[in-house]
């Protein structure tokens, strides 16, 4: 006799396992919900990771045949479309933990500037959170993560008493950071998740400043770490590897039921069924989802009615200049690398009166002194003239005293800076394809403008010289890895597709809950945000659960 | 609306070069393209850290070019108190850059190469793998300017290639990272000090 048995109902299906689904899992999963959390890809193996490792050392391995892990993932697996004219370079993790990976760890407050920002200059809509309501959760999250940085507390960075002590400034941060005193531009010590303490049962950071290739000792906080080991560990996970999801799936009222997938080995179609979706497989890819996501209910894609999913694509320009301070040249070799990148910040600061510019919204900097890139010192070196042993006597005395400075600024939502998808090109499991249309207006050609005389002042007052700088170029669209704005929350469902707890208007069992939830981008970096963001979002869904708010 | 998917294995070597990080405006594309190459192969350099030297082969360039290009890339970092770049094997990264790069670029490369070959055959009668350190620098210095006019002009382009890839393969090794700069190595340290100089405080 054959027994027919009824798939099984999730209480909640999560999709993607980095900052804002890795969240989810931990936060539901330790309040006793079962949760099912499906990954694009596999789980990363730490100890294959060449974190603690020497180029030399790296070049005798590759030298023996032997790989490190890679994290990014190949367009020929899985392509995006651009216009020809319009290039757009969208980095995506597959795998446990998403690009916490590989992330860059600046740990920023949004505040009262940032999400009112619509209020004082109208332009597009305002968050429908303030400070206030998520302050609380940044307090959370920084303890949780293990957050470094200093005591400074301002309009647009407010203060938090859970920092970890931040690493001292390297030569030429402290020659930068002089100059920025005197000419009254505002500098902080950078605020990053690297763990400068023992956090957790975690070791602290042991400076090698090569955290782009994974840490082997789990110093920085990685979704695949610090969450998800601890939401298995309730037995309330299952996590579903290489499930590549497709569409989420409603049933006849419009509500969801569970979500379409393909196993990335097997291209095999498989479906799980859930009586609330969580989207959080970071903003380009949860807007391809929710726009594959089409019914009789949805024509639009899921929960766009509105038609403002897929829109206001909003991506931070940013550009990286490089110099040297002569000040510096022919000291010391040190070991600089640090915690990686900067160790001093320059906050916003052009809303500061006699600061403004004809332009909306702003830039911060993030400003450091070479040793963090092995490949850093010698990318100006070949503009030294001659050759010879004259110009290996130049390069090693200008080797300590190369500085990077890195600004990144806001770019404003525009309705036709947009994510779709192509129903004529599909990937290998059939499902229509990304495209991305991405450009700049005239806001943010003023606002590099600004980024470029502020840099340029700056080196100038701090004696340094400039090297293969071009004013007003920026790095390739994409190049910031900071997109949002494409299913925004706000207040009104007209302009919005998300409350303000990040639950959809239209669909009331489907949240998302990563950076495709923020109305703009502001000029900082976003994940202790979407953290903070997440949490506060599966608090409410849990209490919505509880309530009896979201059964069917 | 004409849309092509992107290439990532490429873009990655070029995001570079679309910032105008390669600054000399006068540059051509080819060079500040292979200098983005080489500077985005740099920690895949394998081949210059392979034990069992002596059964390497390059794969694109001819024996005497090999030739050529270890004369070159050690007079232009040449072994001092340190080794230079023929110590450091920077002429297996060369080969090693020009194997990935575009073809176009590579035949830019072994074109200029042979540009000098010829310039170094008028100049002191012999081909460049041949020519003393001395004779090489007094063909080679012309060349080396930036703006040099008449008949050394068009070894430009390929001297600037040449220079920034040795820059690039050679700090990048152990003898260029370790024993030139005084790189401590070190990648596990108990605490950061940072700037302990009371004159940058």
């Amino acid at each position: 006799m054959q027994v027919i048995t009824q798939p099984k109902v999730y209480p909640v299906i999560i999709i993607g396992s980095g900052a804002s689904g890795g969240m989810a899992a931990w936060n539901l999963t330790r309040q006793g919900i079962e949760v099912v959390l499906l990954d694009a890809g596999d789980k990363f193996d730490r100890a294959k990771y060449w974190t603690h490792v020497t180029p030399w050392e790296s070049q005798a391995r590759l030298a023996r045949g032997e790989k490190p892990e890679t994290f990014f993932l190949d367009t020929k697996e899985q392509p995006y479309l651009t216009p020809n004219d319009r290039p757009f370079e969208l980095t995506r993790v597959w795998g446990h933990g998403g690009k916490t990976n590989v992330w860059g760890r600046v740990s920023l407050r949004y505040s009262d500037i940032d999400f009112k920002a619509a209020d004082r200059d109208g332009w597009e809509i305002p968050w429908p959170i303030s400070y206030k309501d998520i302050a609380p959760y940044y307090d959370q999250v920084e303890q949780l993560i293990g957050v470094n940085g200093g005591t400074d507390d301002s309009d647009v960075l407010p203060g938090s008493k859970y920092l970890q002590p931040p690493p001292a400034p390297r030569c030429g941060e402290r020659l930068l950071q002089r100059a920025m005193g005197k000419l009254n531009i505002p500098v902080v010590a950078g605020r990053r998740a690297n763990m400068t303490r023992p956090t957790r049962g975690f070791p602290a950071c042991h400076y090698c400043g090569n955290c782009g290739n994974g840490c082997d000792t789990a110093s920085f906080f990685c979704s695949a770490d610090h969450l998800l080991p601890f939401a298995l560990q309730t037995g309330k996970l299952e996590l579903r590897s290489n499930a590549v999801v497709a569409r989420i799936l409603t049933d006849e009222n419009g509500r969801a039921s569970g979500v379409q997938y393909f196993d990335r080995r097997t291209g095999s179609e498989q479906q799980v069924r859930g009586k609330v979706v969580v989207v959080g497989a970071s903003c380009v890819d949860s807007t391809r989802i929710l726009l594959n996501s089409k019914s009789s209910t949805h024509p639009n894609g899921l929960g766009n009615g509105s038609d403002v999913i897929g829109r206001y694509l909003c991506e931070q320009i940013r550009l990286n200049a490089r110099g040297y301070l002569p000040a510096l040249e022919g000291t010391a070799t040190r070991n600089d690398r640090g915690i990686g990148g900067e160790h001093i910040y320059m906050p916003r600061f052009n809303h500061r009166p006699g600061r403004g510019r004809d332009y909306l919204r702003g830039f911060g900097a993030q400003f450091w002194n070479t040793w963090s890139n092995w490949n850093g010192p010698q990318e100006g070196s070949d503009q030294i003239p001659g050759f010879g042993a004259s110009l290996k006597k130049q390069i090693k005395r200008r080797h300590p005293a190369w500085f990077e400075i890195h600004p990144f600024g806001e770019a404003l939502p525009y309705a036709h800076n947009r994510i779709t998808v192509d129903p004529k090109r599909v990937d290998r499991y059939g499902v229509p394809l990304l495209h991305i249309d991405y450009h700049l207006g005239e806001n943010e050609r003023k606002m590099t403008e600004h980024m470029a005389d502020t840099l340029e002042e700056i080196v100038k007052a701090a004696g340094g010289v400039l090297v293969n700088y071009k004013r007003g170029d920026l790095d390739a669209m994409g190049s910031a890895i900071h997109e949002h704005g494409t299913c925004r929350m706000g207040t009104d469902p007209k302009r919005s597709a998300l409350t303000a707890f990040n639950q959809m208007h239209e669909v009331k069992n489907v949240f998302v809950v990563d950076g495709s939830a923020f109305p703009n981008a502001t000029e900082k970096n976003p994940t202790l945000t979407i953290l903070s963001l997440s949490w506060r979002a599966t608090d409410y869904l849990a209490q919505e659960m509880k309530r009896g708010n979201l059964s069917n | 609306m004409a849309t092509s998917p992107t290439d990532l294995t490429r873009r990655r070597a070029l995001t570079q070069l679309v910032a105008g990080a390669v600054g000399v405006a006068a540059t051509p594309v080819w060079v500040q393209s292979l200098c983005a190459q080489a500077r985005a192969e740099a920690d895949t350099q394998a081949v210059t850290a392979a034990a069992g030297a002596s059964s390497w082969a390059p794969s694109v360039l001819t024996p005497r070019q090999d030739e050529a290009v270890i004369a070159l890339t050690e007079l232009i970092i040449p072994a001092t108190e340190t080794p230079g770049a023929k110590a450091a094997l920077v002429n297996r990264f060369v080969d090693h850059v020009l194997s990935v790069a575009d073809a176009k670029e590579r035949s830019e490369f072994i074109r200029g190469l042979t540009w000098l070959d010829d310039r170094c055959r008028a100049r002191v009668g012999k081909d460049v793998a041949g020519a003393t350190a001395a004779e090489l620098t007094s063909v080679l210095t012309p060349v080396a300017t930036e703006g040099a006019s008449g008949e050394d002009a068009p070894g430009v382009a390929f001297f600037h290639a040449i220079k920034s890839m040795t820059i690039t393969g050679y700090y990048t090794s152990e003898i260029g990272l370790r024993q030139e700069l005084g790189d401590d190595g070190r990648m596990m340290l108990g605490a950061f000090e940072g700037c302990t100089h009371p004159e940058h405080q």
